[in-house]
């Protein structure tokens, strides 16, 4: 029995777009696995822990945003905690933070530079499903994008799905980064619900366990579901 | 001339569409009305009383009070069926009264602000909804705050325990800010004024720039959603110089019961995370039928049902149905509530064959095809 810490990182400014889900489907399919979760919840005026294993943000309006990454910036805890190891999940305002810059508010920011891509105004808002194969999991994902940036990436990142349905970084081609344990998206559902493998993936990552396919009929029939709706 | 010419046109044909495609007619004769002549929303609303009312959750029942109390100074048109977009307004417009009281889109409330010059407009509430087309509840926010701040004879009404309706309001200078004791709200973790950290203790907000909820023209005691539109509906009727109309808060309830074989079922409408929350609340027995759809109306995103709790139903029977209802089984699922999926609705009130009450929620859509079912 191993255990895990899953924090959630300003729910309170990153959670216009309803990825808070993502920790619960975390921690649900831990239990499956014998892995005991815990969610820390942690909002903009609270420290993150240092020893969390798999770290969450996800999607904001542009002043929450900022917010956001101003908390972030007060410490290094998160860049600390990539390089022992942790997962990072990381979607839509979420994936621009962890990147080297975005927009917000009409103005460039700088991000965190955990990641290495650009975040760009882009001429209109994507706004629609979403299907893309990962280049991580060899899976079809589907999700939900609602978002005006387009992404490019740097040399030490890798698209983290190939685009199927959908626009993910603005090219239509690819969705989101990765750079080894650090995953950024633009999709929302919440990913992790609409794809358990994933948030098996990302648990495997985590404890660096290897652990046999679960059984939980709804969960798959959820995701085959969306697989074979979203075109 | 060319007015009365449109109106006639636009008339003919909504009732070629009431006729030949059995629709309600109130889109229609707009819609048409609008192309023909676009300013058709000046137009008519010269020399007349418009009273608008908007937000997120709560427009339906608080036009139809608010029309009930403005029909006591005058003759008084209003568009009872919810179709709250432009064209509905230049729809109900076209027939001549002396006041007109309006539900408007959150979206559409810029142009009838700009295009009607408005008496009074009562904002009710700002929170997330269908965000594919409203992208960001800030974003709505500001447009309230430019229209409000161009309309400077028009009276704006508002709860301003809403921080984005206190927002909007604080672009005028002529408002009745009312605050009912505080209340917190999920998506008002930053200060719509000036973008930092909104500071809140318990119910209330008071930001370092000044914005809060805490210096209101008129304060109540806390109440339900629906007994706040009530109070609200008969500021602005005070204002406009009406008497105070007593309002039952369960008339705003937006509900109805219905029989179905011997099954009586109670049937609430639910939208986003915060009606279907208030809608939750209200669950008082064991057997739950939930419906969910994401037609546009809807919010053709679901993630946002991550982002309420369902807890009430633990330990209740809960069937669920509508195109969407493998969602919300999951949804439910990781919350730790097991319920039944069924194809349709007839499908689920069979599972409760036997049973004396069934409680209802359903999505916007479901719920206008059980009410003309």
């Amino acid at each position: 029995m191993s255990q895990i810490k899953i924090v959630r990182i300003h729910n309170e400014l990153l959670g216009t777009y309803g990825d808070q889900g993502n920790a619960d489907v975390l921690a649900f399919r831990a239990k499956f696995h014998g892995i005991t979760a815990s969610i820390i919840d942690v909002s903009y005026n609270d420290l993150l822990p240092t020893n969390g294993d798999i770290y969450l943000l996800g999607g904001a309006e542009d002043a929450a945003q900022i917010l956001s990454l101003e908390a972030l910036r007060r410490n290094g805890i998160l860049q600390d905690a990539i390089e022992r190891g942790a997962v990072v999940l990381a979607v839509c305002a979420g994936f621009q933070i962890i990147g080297n810059s975005f927009w917000a508010n009409g103005q460039e920011v700088e991000g965190l530079g955990l990641l290495d891509v650009k975040s760009v105004p882009g001429s209109k808002r994507f706004v629609g499903d979403m299907k893309s194969k990962s280049t991580v999991l060899g899976l079809e994902l589907t999700g939900f994008e609602n978002h005006a940036g387009k992404t490019l990436l740097g040399p030490n990142a890798k698209p983290f799905a190939k685009v199927g349905v959908g626009h993910g970084n603005g090219d239509g081609k690819f969705d989101g980064a990765v750079d080894g344990n650090v995953f950024g998206t633009y999709m929302h559902g919440p990913i992790l619900a609409r794809n358990p493998e994933f948030a098996d993936l990302l648990l495997t990552r985590a404890t660096g366990r290897k652990y046999s396919q679960i059984s939980d009929p709804l969960a798959t029939q959820y995701a085959s579901w969306r697989r074979k709706v979203t075109k | 001339m060319r007015l009365k010419f449109a109106i006639a046109l636009s008339r003919f044909a909504g009732l070629l569409s009431r006729k030949i495609l059995r629709k309600s007619g109130e889109t229609i004769p707009g819609r048409i009305l609008l192309i023909l002549y676009p300013r058709a929303l000046v137009a008519l609303a010269k020399n007349r009383n418009i009273i608008l009312v908007s937000g997120t959750n709560g427009k339906t029942s608080t036009t139809k009070a608010l029309a009930k109390i403005v029909a006591t100074l005058g003759t008084t048109v209003t568009n009872s069926t919810g179709s709250n977009l432009d064209r509905g307004a230049a729809t109900t417009l076209m027939t001549q009264s002396e006041y007109a009281v309006l539900e408007v889109d959150e979206l559409h409330l810029i142009r009838l602000i700009a295009e009607t010059n408005p008496r009074a407009v009562l904002l009710l509430n700002l929170t997330r909804d269908q965000l594919h087309r409203m992208h960001e509840v800030k974003r709505v926010a500001d447009r309230w705050h430019a229209a409000v701040a161009g309309a400077t004879e028009t009276v704006f009404v508002g709860d301003v325990d809403d921080p984005f309706v206190n927002y909007a309001l604080s672009a005028s200078p002529n408002s009745i800010r009312v605050s009912f004791g505080g209340r917190k709200h999920s998506d008002a973790a930053v200060c719509p004024s000036c973008g930092i950290y909104l500071k809140w203790s318990k119910n209330n907000y008071k930001c370092s720039c000044g914005f809060t909820n805490k210096s209101a023209d008129v304060t109540l005691e806390p109440a339900s959603a629906a007994a706040r539109n009530a109070e609200l509906a008969n500021i602005v009727g005070k204002e406009l110089g009406a008497r105070v109309v007593k309002i039952d808060p369960a008339d705003f309830e937006r509900s109805f019961t219905k029989l179905y074989s011997g099954i009586n079922a109670k049937i609430r409408l639910t939208k986003n995370p915060a009606s279907w929350t208030e809608a939750l609340t209200g669950v008082s027995g064991d057997d739950v039928i939930l419906i969910l759809n994401a037609r546009q109306v809807d919010g053709i995103d679901t993630s946002w049902l991550w982002d309420v709790s369902f807890d009430k139903l633990h330990g209740k029977r809960v069937v669920v149905c509508g195109e969407r209802a493998l969602d919300m089984a999951y949804r439910l699922h990781v919350q730790g509530i097991e319920s039944t999926v069924t194809e349709n609705f007839s499908e689920a009130i069979e599972k409760f064959s036997g049973v004396t009450n069934v409680e209802v929620l359903a999505a916007y859509t479901a719920f206008h095809s059980l009410v003309t079912a």
